[in-house]
């Protein structure tokens, strides 16, 4: 499905960190990976020799994982500059690292991030990196919504990173505790909480199962973002991949944005994807 | 993980170097990762739950009847639906204040975590030593770390001299722990090059790169679940917004009924909407959600008296529908004095107090940090107790401790070195201890701890000499003396001890101690060819009220787990002291729970008998929301800080008064003053009564709602005067009943409310029997003595049936009056026969409430006051009645009484048969 990825790479130590996850990524679908700077204008001489060091360091590791990597550097514009290149290279996914600027304005608006996220023509995973301790993530938890797109590409990004990390994934379901008008909330054995499991989390789990990867499955009721933020530090999962939202800015502003909350307080490494595959590229 | 890589993997990872990051970078990187702080998981704010109070169901609906009445006021002013729009008001503050009382908390285990985290912090910039403030500290920096510090954030070792640090913040295992620069492959928990934000060296130095700063630590973990884990409504929570609802709904259905009603009978708009309102408020049980509030707090209050305090007031009630209690073994079962009950060598098995092996005590005296001042064993409590048991046995002596490998969790031992021969005035030198043992200038060897570290250091043993000889000579260990140690080593642990086991040496030459860089090693090297000494079984004797308790948990059809970190063995045979277990119990120890799927887990969890041992507060806090997803009400016990998240997600988190951390304090429900079991089934006793006292003021509080709706109904249909006016209502439902609902909720157990289970997760605080007894049974009595004396005033002021009377006319007012003392005389009666479902009023005795005779003397006199002075008689609309109202209203109160007993005694013979 990948066969060309590129990663960003910049003066910032996350960045590396997030070029380190396209490495294995790379490695375990077997594409090829680009590393990409772009040094923009007015940068200082001691950024674009950091981020230059950054580059030798991710060649370095390359070349332990026995791996073939591209650079490609380039000046000006962030978002125009990757955007010419993933279309000169027809790369399939980019590997953006969130800064913690972008994190903390609301649905991370007018961001390099999320510009990025929404004009290239491809898959975008875009990196929040938050521990420098887990150098390869065991437990991968995989939140998922009731309904999901691009089951496929996202269950075999999951099942990828699991692959190139040799790591476990824990796919976790929120749903809407059940309410009735006089009872107030309804406990369910988590028996009964399993028969719940939305006929797509079963879709993406079948889909993990053929890539052979260790898998779980668990429902947990209550609010979204807070049950994943605690089931993640509860379990102690090392990174947590979920889908960008589908929600508009007036849905997110009146229902809230659960994966712009899990971002902000996210315990892990926290990977949004946002899928554009097409089975047919 | 970072436990593996090397140290220059290290430096190449994190991109930094020997010399620590340039403050540049270091700026930088705190822009990227944030301040190394530990924050509040973002909560809904006060205010915000406060006013959620006045957006539920109800108060929506009673917000709307306000409105309506200040919109009717305007539009037809003087109807006195100003006075009405403002009473409503005020029963929706009310009962908004007291739920949020009854819900409100502080959250202020957050605030206590971050105690524990270093203020400033040494740390290596660009080659440079400085000391900076702890929260400015960034992945990558390298910290100094010393005796003394707390650590500030995960950081990597990669230098370290005799570093020891103390993970009992995040482990609760009070043992300090070596840490080493080496590579570890094992679990990076458990990795010795890993220093964890909020734990403590014990000793020596080191440095370390940090990895992870503020919530992203191990420690921040415990705050994002202390202060993240979803708090679920209490039982009575849930009760109370049923019975709010169920309540607002009958309300409303009867107001819109009789509106239309009154409108197809041709009233009035304004008629219909008085009337709709009124019969809304007459159905709205005010004075419920204050009394509910004052009752648990005044249960709470007499709950502290038992030593448990409780924090948040709905907990009083929790407590009384536990199913389960998941419980701590030391110092909740046990007393935490530790005593040495057995002393065995292997020359012969001796007790304690009797012949006295010198070479044992010797090596329990000297390989021992507790110290003994002022009459006084201070120290570790096993320490001490060793030490009590050496003093005792060989008297005070002292000799020149010359190094000392501290005892840590991993090895599981400690170790002495003293110089032979070297006494002081008053304290004679150490003896040989071994035949041909060493002279002066020579080293004595003490070890001590657990025996699998033990054992496999020694190489000879005492055997076969005399007790109480000065010195002896030793054999070599043998495969035979092996198994022999083990055997007792076994029986010892079944019989409830934590066993210790002793050896020592004597060498000629000392150990290389000179710097501490080599101290460790030569000292490593000297900590073999022991000769092994003895064996001391140490108990923790249990609290002598806790059996007592267990049974009576027992006979509550509480299940009781011990969670504990102490050995299977010793668990077991503490439970069967106390009477936890009687047959074989199922027993989980932590590394094998680690590996059990949470389906398996439930499984095991449904035995009858089960005991976890060797577990850490991560493995408990898995037990109990395995539990609560099963259907179970848990409480569970906790002391360290790495219990607060499982005190947090348990239904009542109970923490210890005595021994708990600040932490575990105020992520708990409920603190135990003394640390006594048998305190948590007295607060269980005491929330199972309080549940039986809420549906008794239930019970008395909804008796008079019928006889305030039905004669407003008669008024509606049959055009009779207004028998009841709203204010009076309110008089009633927030005045007249307050005092005796309270005393209802002070209550004494009834007897036996131990020895029934716990009730159904589905059993309602309001049932329909409950409503059946309260609104037909009492209520409709209730009516009859209400309705005879309302009449009596009307025909007797010479009404006759059919005529119209004003509001505000002389007689209806008079008239309303004798409702409003006919409801209250009828509560007297019922207030006694609500005091027990089943029991007599006469075995209970009038005056056994003392409360109950207060509060009706409280109620005659306000109603006194509302009848008879001019004040009340311009608020409530009333009007003086005659001596024979009150005459003739009493044997009505008496009937009511008979009734209910008649009842109870079917009841119980019903019961009987």
């Amino acid at each position: 499905m990948y066969k060309r990825i590129l990663s960003t790479v910049n003066e910032h130590l996350n960045s590396v960190i997030t070029a380190r996850y396209a490495l294995h990524l790379a490695k375990a679908c077997g594409a090829r990976l680009y590393l990409c700077f772009v040094a923009e204008k007015g940068m200082s001489d001691a950024d674009i020799e950091k981020a230059e060091d950054a580059m030798k360091r991710l060649f370095s590791d390359a070349r332990d994982m026995d791996m073939q990597v591209e650079s490609i550097s380039a000046t000006g514009r962030p978002v125009q500059e990757i955007r010419k290149i993933v279309r000169e290279e027809k790369i399939d996914l980019v590997f953006v690292s969130a800064r913690r600027a972008d994190v903390r304005r609301r649905f991370y608006r007018a961001t390099t991030a999320s510009e990025l996220m929404l004009k290239l023509p491809c898959s975008v995973a875009l990196i929040r990196v938050v521990h420098m301790g887990r150098v390869n993530p065991r437990k991968i938890l995989s939140p998922l919504k009731a309904r999901i797109d691009n089951v496929p590409e996202r269950a075999y990004f999951t099942a990828k990173m699991a692959e190139g990390f040799n790591s476990k994934v824990f796919v976790f379901h929120t749903p809407k505790p059940i309410t009735r008008f006089f009872h107030g909330e309804i406990d369910l054995t988590p028996m009964e909480w399993d028969k719940r499991m939305p006929a797509d989390v079963r879709d993406f789990m079948g889909h993990i199962n053929k890539y052979s990867i260790d898998l779980e499955g668990r429902l947990a009721p209550g609010s979204v973002a807070r049950t994943i933020t605690v089931e993640a530090a509860s379990k102690r999962h090392d990174l947590i991949i979920m889908g960008a939202t589908g929600r508009s800015l007036l849905s997110s502003l009146l229902r809230g944005n659960p994966v712009e909350k899990v971002l902000r307080e996210t315990p892990c490494d926290f990977i949004i994807l946002k899928p554009r595959h097409k089975d047919d590229k | 993980m970072i436990n593996n890589l090397s140290r220059e993997e290290v430096f190449r990872f994190l991109a930094t170097s020997e010399k620590g990051l340039s403050a540049d970078e270091a700026g930088k990187r705190l822009i990227e990762f944030g301040l190394n702080e530990i924050k509040e998981v973002r909560r809904v704010p006060l205010y915000k739950r406060f006013i959620a109070q006045f957006t539920h169901f109800l108060a929506i609906l009673l917000w709307l009847a306000a409105g309506l009445c200040f919109l009717s006021e305007y539009f037809n002013p003087g109807e006195g639906l100003l006075s009405l729009g403002i009473a409503i008001v005020v029963v929706i503050f009310i009962n908004a204040l007291f739920t949020f009382i009854q819900e409100y908390r502080t959250e202020k285990a957050v605030e206590a975590l971050k105690k524990l985290l270093p203020f400033n912090v040494k740390v290596s910039r660009a080659g440079e030593t400085r000391e900076i403030r702890a929260e400015h500290l960034a992945p990558g920096d390298l910290i100094m770390l010393s005796e003394g510090d707390k650590v500030p954030a995960d950081a990597r070792v990669i230098e370290s001299n005799g570093l020891t640090v103390n993970n009992a913040p995040l482990t609760g295992e009070s043992a300090s722990s070596q840490r080493s620069h080496e590579a570890y492959e094992g679990d990076y928990f458990e990795s010795p090059n890993i220093v964890f934000a909020g734990t403590h060296i014990v000793s020596g130095s080191g440095r370390a790169v940090v990895f992870a700063t503020g919530m992203a630590t191990e420690f921040g973990k415990i705050a994002h679940l202390t202060g993240g884990v979803h708090e679920r409504l209490s039982p009575l929570q849930k009760e109370i917004i049923r019975v709010t609802k169920i309540v607002a709904v009958i309300a409303l259905t009867t107001g819109l009924f009789f509106f239309t009603l009154g409108f197809l009978v041709g009233r009035s708009f304004w008629h219909n909407f008085i009337f709709a309102v009124g019969i809304i408020i007459a159905n709205v049980p005010e004075g419920l959600l204050p009394t509910v509030t004052l009752s648990l707090a005044m249960g709470s209050q007499r709950m502290a008296k038992k030593k448990a305090l409780i924090k948040n007031l709905t907990s009083v009630e929790t407590l009384g529908s536990v199913t389960v209690i998941c419980t701590d073994k030391t110092g909740t079962l046990t007393q935490n004095k530790m005593e040495v009950q057995q002393v065995w060598t292997m020359i012969t098995d001796v007790g304690a107090r009797r012949a006295v092996p010198l070479q044992l005590m010797q090596t329990a005296y000297r390989c021992n940090n507790a110290t003994f001042d002022n009459g006084k064993y201070k120290g570790d409590p096993t320490e001490a107790a060793i030490l009590k048991a050496a003093r005792e046995a060989i008297g005070d002596i002292k000799a020149e401790r010359i190094h000392e490998m501290p005892f840590d969790s991993d090895r599981k031992r400690m170790t002495t070195v003293y110089k032979a021969g070297v006494g002081e005035k008053d304290h004679p030198p150490i003896p040989p201890l071994l035949r041909g043992g060493a002279g002066e200038g020579g080293f004595f060897i003490f070890t001590k701890g657990a025996l699998e570290t033990v054992l496999p250091l020694c190489t000879g043993i005492l055997a076969g000499g005399t007790i109480g000889a000065s010195h002896e000579s030793h054999l070599q260990m043998t495969d035979d003396y092996k198994n022999s140690i083990m055997q007792t080593y076994h029986s010892m642990m079944d019989d409830g001890l934590r066993v210790i086991a002793f050896a020592f040496k004597e060498i000629s030459e000392g150990p290389e101690i000179e710097s501490r860089g080599t101290a460790r090693r030569a000292l490593t090297d000297i900590e073999s060819g022991l000769v092994f000494a003895g064996l001391m079984g140490l108990e923790d004797p249990p609290r002598p009220e806790v059996p007592d308790a267990i049974r009576k948990c027992r006979e509550a059809g509480i299940r009781v787990m011990m969670i504990t970190g102490d050995a299977g063995r010793t668990a077991v045979a503490i439970a069967r002291q106390i009477g936890l277990v009687r047959d074989n119990p199922v027993v989980i120890q932590g590394p094998e729970m680690n590996a059990m799927t949470d389906s398996s887990l439930r499984e095991k969890l449904e035995s009858d008998e089960i005991i976890f041992a060797r577990m850490t507060p991560v493995n408990k806090m898995r037990v109990v929301t395995i539990l609560e997803d099963e259907g179970e009400r848990v409480a569970v016990t906790g002391d360290g800080v790495n219990d607060a998240p499982a005190l947090k997600k348990a239904n009542i988190g109970i923490a210890m008064g005595i021994t708990g951390t600040d932490v575990a304090r105020e992520a708990a429900d409920m603190v135990l003053l003394d640390d006594n079991f048998a305190s948590i089934v007295n607060a269980i006793e005491e929330g199972r009564t309080i549940f039986e006292n809420i549906r008794k003021f239930i019970t008395y509080i909804f008796a008079h709602l019928t006889p305030e709706a039905i004669p407003y109904i008669l008024f509606s249909i049959f055009k009779i005067p207004l028998p009841l006016t709203v204010m009076q209502i309110l008089a009633i439902d927030l005045g007249t009943e307050t005092v005796p609902a309270l005393a209802l909720g002070i209550e004494a157990p009834e007897t036996g409310i131990m020895k029934r289970p716990p009730r159904p997760r589905v059993s309602a605080l309001i049932d329909r029997q409950l409503l059946f007894r309260s609104y037909i049974f009492l209520g409709l009595i209730s009516t009859i003595g209400v309705l005879f004396a309302y009449f009596f005033v009307l025909f007797k002021g010479g009404w006759q049936w059919g005529t119209e009377l004003p509001t505000n006319d002389p007689l209806t007012r008079q008239a309303a009056t004798a409702t409003f003392l006919g409801i209250v005389i009828l509560q007297v009666g019922n207030v006694f026969a609500c005091r027990s479902s089943k029991d007599s009023i006469f075995r209970l005795g009038f005056f056994s409430n003392r409360l109950v005779i207060i509060g009706i003397i409280a109620e005659i006199i306000l109603s006194a006051f509302i009848i008879y002075h001019p004040v009340g008689n311009r608020i409530f609309g009333t009007a003086p009645l005659g001596i024979d109202v009150w005459m003739l209203l009493i044997p009505f109160s008496i009937v009511l009484l008979s009734a209910e007993e008649i009842r109870k005694w079917l009841s119980r013979k019903r019961m009987a048969a």
